[in-house]
């Protein structure tokens, strides 16, 4: 049976989110483009603003302003705003065509020399160092010297041919990044040819920074043709900016008090290169939503006016009611949605879920490591005496590595790669007032045995280490101060089988034998059921099931609980087809009317779960499950049908469903239906 | 190094079948970064498998194994540095291009790990599952009903919902049916399916699974089935080998190989994989240090300074392959008959 996937309810990407809608709401592109405009507009209409030649030199030398020559004339008798305004035409032509020309070398060699690799890229590696060694304006002089006086083309193909190094550099780099990419070796799999993969694969990938390039470029042929003509090396008979500012130069306009006369274009070049280095900035910051800037406004906590609840027991941690949400320009992204956990004392909770479930937003907000757009929107969590959300950042600093400690999966990178493993070692516990040599190096070396690495890597740097050592490293110093808590966040995901066997022995051991509690975080609910003294079941933001580990095993009462714990191939017993969860989990950023899981559900009550506000209710001793099966005031009628009608659906489909609520594993095999001898049959 | 390009017969592991199988692969060896020069890595070591037709080899192995290597050279992306390939029987050689490269792909396609990296962006799906058919000839007119009767059979259905769509508009176990569609666009003989499942949702992954063992089923396809999670393998695969530090240390039937693992490393694979359904204490492991740096590889058997059963016999070059009954081998001299003789009663594998 294959899954039925609902039909797709993602809405169509509204027009402001497209590429050419965020271009028109960034403030850079907006006044790039209108600088930019203005000035096309200036040089394509220059014969309807001004009736004069620019060359002419029919009127006296240094009138001043007048109704008819509203710039005055120059020294030779020409009008100068005739000649910025027809200027403007050779300006623009010289820096979009100069620009032109250094991009598409630029892209050609860039994309030859990640495509084709080997030597091909040797050789184009060492022409773009050699032009970007040679000092670029004084090429561009010796060069522009040699074909003095032929006009403008020659100046734009100087500057062309040597402006293009840099950017053949950045857009090699990116190809060979994008040549590595996965859809890459599917094209090629498929069988498309290197012309379709350069151009239809890659170059649409690369428009941003090619576009990005050429506005550099065209800043840079602007800059160098203003420079050229002024110090006299371009083809001074033209009439440029750069030109204008030579003869104004030339002609001592400054003492003769037009100063107009340089300030217009000078003014104009530098706002011509603004324009250019602004579209420059904006499409590289539109194709990189990374850079964007543009600070959100954060919404403030909403605290109950009694402070944080007192908590029942003895719980060394306790969220209370926690809602954490992503602020973004569409909305709040709620994702995490009033969750109330607890952990005790030496206990290690397991906290399980799918990508996208919240749970490392959850540890990461508890942990007040939440960074915006992330914020902590209600709620309270407290360790032990502290109102950690209440914290003063001096506060934090203390309570942090010395009450509570933090390992992530990437943590291995966080290691410095220039610092000796010991310093790092020492780094927190020399923050927290240890200073004594012998003591730090007592301590370091007993870290060492606690997580089974040998102390002579102690003076190893991180590079010398393998990825599972550097993992204990960092469990070593999580360690370091000993504290109550420490919050594992996917700490062996990234390590092979053995070496994730290995370091979580290493963890248990470790923490039973210094009874530190642990939150563990991850996606692999075989691998937490049998290391959790609890577990908690995350969906969509919300816990929907809490339980000891054993109990949560044998009884899993939520029925995402239920299809997740059966969506796990077994490794023993016969080979029987099992099916998945169809569908996938709702969008965060909507409102969830009722259950989260409704969609998928197999058990679900129509007009109950999509209906009713979701509440938790208990289950069995220490068992809770957010789900209506288990609320009392649901008839138990209409309970039992939707538990009849997904045994009828699961036999029907042969999909292997769990029945009922309440079933041990051993007794999954009901609804299954061998394949053996299907295979079997095949192979005769 | 030069290797015999003729397999001998106990190097060849085939199904029982009379029929010539989809793929061989015999000696198939990859040394990395040398350019003809010695010490370089060798990620893939005189590794050699048959695969029939309609049948699916799980391939098992640790990150850096040399699995991912080995489906990369089957499917031309790499070439091999020594050792043959053969598909239908037929030799392919090791250097292709233009049309005979373009007709070798049309019989093997591949199914890439992350869906997120192997879609292009830009692309919407029409396109995406339009190519291989232009590529391959296989286009008739409009190629719209052709995308979407390959969209219906990757369950991604009504197909008008998804044939516009790119990337970014679909989910993780989407994505990862529209990679299965183009895989199967061209009608190949032997999909080479790199993960597949590994970087989606383990709500979803077992949709994904039962998807390709239906096409298999329906199509009579031949698969290579590479993961390192062992439980996912008995799911999947007729036969299972497992790799380590890029030599293949066992292959048999999945079942009996999984069931009953005759290699140390298979054994320590399996006793390392999380199994909450044979219980709820995890079983402690007995491995001493990590996968080897396959640049520094000790010169007898790649798992000798790890293994529990290490002897010094196991220094003396890489042990063969042993027949240990129904199709099942392992690489490990615990089961040399002498050998065997003179442990009896030691050791219990």
């Amino acid at each position: 049976m294959t899954a039925v996937i609902p039909a797709a309810t993602v809405p169509r990407r509204a027009w402001k989110n497209t590429s050419l809608g965020r271009f028109f709401r960034n403030p850079r592109s907006v006044a790039g483009a209108g600088l930019l405009l203005l000035f096309v507009l200036l040089a394509l209409l220059a014969p309807v603003l001004t009736p004069y030649n620019p060359n002419s030199l029919q009127f006296d030398a240094f009138m001043g302003f007048s109704a008819q020559h509203p710039l005055g004339t120059t020294a030779l008798g020409q009008d100068i705003f005739s000649q910025f305004v027809y200027g403007a035409r050779l300006t623009l032509l010289v820096g979009s065509a100069a620009g032109l020309i250094a991009t598409f070398l630029s892209v050609t060699f860039g994309l030859a020399a990640a495509y084709f690799g080997g030597r091909v890229d040797e050789a184009i590696n060492t022409l773009i160092n050699v032009f970007l060694v040679l000092p670029g304006l004084p090429l561009i002089i010796v060069a522009a010297a040699f074909i003095r006086g032929g006009g403008v083309w020659p100046v734009i193909l100087v500057i062309g041919l040597t402006g293009w190094a840099f950017g053949a550099r950045v857009l090699r780099s990116q190809a060979l990044a994008l040549r590595e990419r996965d859809f890459i070796a599917a094209a090629t799999v498929a069988g498309e040819g290197p012309i379709r993969i350069i151009f239809v694969e890659m170059l649409p990938n690369m428009a941003g920074l090619i576009a990005a390039n050429f506005f550099g470029a065209a800043l840079y042929a602007v800059l160098s043709e203003a420079g050229l003509s002024f110090i006299g090396v371009g083809d001074v008979s033209l009439v440029t900016w750069g030109t204008m500012l030579y003869w104004a130069q030339a002609k001592g306009a400054l003492l003769q008090g037009a100063w107009w006369w340089v300030a217009l274009p000078g003014l104009s070049i530098a706002l011509l290169g603004t324009s250019f280095a602004l579209l420059n900035f904006a499409v590289d910051e539109i194709s990189n939503p990374k850079l964007g800037g543009g600070r959100l406004k954060m919404p403030r906590r909403t605290v109950s006016a009694a402070g944080p609840a007192p908590v029942a027991g003895d719980a060394l941690l306790a969220i209370n009611d926690l809602n954490v949400g992503y602020v973004t320009p569409t909305g709040t992204v709620r994702a995490v949605r009033d969750v109330t956990l607890e952990v005790q004392p030496g206990e290690l909770l397991g906290l399980a879920g799918e990508s996208g479930c919240g749970k490392s937003t959850l540890a990461f907000a508890a942990t007040r490591l939440l960074d915006p757009p992330g914020a902590v929107l209600g709620g309270s969590v407290r360790l032990a005496e502290h109102d950690l959300l209440a914290l003063s950042p001096e506060e934090l600093r203390q309570v942090r590595w010395k009450e509570f400690s933090i390992v992530f999966q990437a943590s291995m990178s966080v290691l410095n790669p220039v610092l000796k493993i010991r310093e790092q070692v020492y780094d927190a516990m020399q923050a927290h007032g240890v200073t004594d040599k012998a003591k730090l190096d007592a301590r370091a070396r007993e870290l060492f045995d606690l997580v089974g690495i040998q102390t002579s890597y102690l003076d190893a740097y991180p590079h010398q280490l393998s990825g599972g050592m550097k993992q204990r490293v960092v469990i070593a110093i999580a360690l370091a101060l000993e504290p109550k808590l420490i919050v594992m966040d996917e700490p062996t995901t990234a390590l092979d089988v053995v070496v994730q066997r290995q370091i979580l022995q290493e963890i248990n051991d470790v923490r039973r034998r210094l009874g530190i509690s642990i939150i563990f975080i991850t996606h692999d609910l075989s691998l937490l059921v049998e290391m959790s003294d609890r577990v908690a079941i995350m969906y969509a933001g919300e816990v929907v099931e809490q339980a000891p580990a054993h109990q949560l095993y044998a009884h899993p009462a939520h029925p995402y609980t239920q299809q997740l714990m059966n969506s796990f191939p077994p490794m023993t017993g016969p080979r029987t087809r099992r099916s998945g969860i169809p569908g996938k989990p709702p969008p965060l950023s909507a409102e969830i009317v009722g259950c989260p899981f409704f969609e998928r559900c197999t058990k679900r009550m129509p007009g109950v779960c999509d209906v009713k506000p979701l509440q938790t209710f208990p289950v069995a001793e220490h068992q809770t499950a957010a789900c209506f099966l288990y609320d009392p005031t649901v008839s138990p009628a209409l309970k039992g049908n939707a538990i009849r009608e997904s045994q009828i659906n699961a036999g029907q489909s042969n999909a292997g469903q769990i029945s009922a609520g309440q079933i041990s594993a051993g007794q999954i095999s009901a609804g299954e239906v061998s394949r053996e001898p299907a295979r079997n049959a095949k192979l005769n | 190094m030069s290797q015999p390009v003729t397999p001998s017969s106990t190097e060849v592991q085939s199904p029982p079948s009379s029929a010539p199988n989809t793929l061989e692969i015999v000696n198939l060896r990859k040394v990395f970064g040398t350019r003809g020069k010695a010490g370089g890595v060798v990620a893939v070591n005189d590794v050699s498998f048959a695969i029939a037709r309609g049948e699916v080899l799980g391939l098992v192995g640790e990150s850096g194994s040399g699995k991912s290597t080995i489906a990369r050279l089957i499917a031309h992306l790499y070439t091999p540095t020594a050792g043959e390939i053969r598909l239908g029987g037929q030799p392919v050689p090791n250097r292709l291009g233009g049309a005979a490269l373009r007709k070798f792909r049309k019989h093997v396609q591949m199914i890439f790990q992350d869906p997120y990296a192997s879609l292009n962006p830009l692309h919407p799906v029409r396109y995406t599952l339009s190519r291989p058919l232009k590529i391959h000839g296989l286009a008739r007119g409009n190629t719209d009903a052709q995308v979407g009767s390959l969209l219906e059979r990757v369950g991604l259905s009504p197909a008008a919902t998804y044939i516009a769509k790119r990337p970014f508009e679909l989910s993780g176990g989407q994505r990862q049916r529209v990679g299965i569609a183009r895989a199967l666009a061209a009608s190949p003989e032997l999909i080479l399916a790199d993960e597949p499942t590994s970087a989606l949702d383990v709500s979803i992954r077992l949709d994904v699974m039962n998807l390709m063992l239906d096409l298999k089923d329906q199509e009579g396809l031949s698969m290579l089935f590479i993961t390192h999670d062992l439980a996912g393998a008995r799911y999947m695969s007729d036969r299972v080998a497992v790799l380590y530090a890029g030599t293949l240390v066992e292959i048999g039937p999945a079942v009996e190989v999984i069931d009953r693992p005759q290699h140390p490393y298979t054994q320590l694979l399996k006793s390392a994989a999380p199994k909450p359904d044979a219980g709820l204490v995890p079983e402690e492991i007995e491995a001493r240090g990590e996968v080897p740096d396959l640049k520094t590889l000790p010169p007898g058997c790649p798992f000798e300074p790890r293994c529990p059963h290490a002897m010094p016999e196991c220094k003396d070059g890489l042990p063969k392959m042993y027949d240990v009954g129904g199709g099942h081998t392992a690489r490990c001299i615990l089961h040399d008959p002498a050998i065997r003789a003179r442990k009896q009663g030691l050791v219990g594998v």
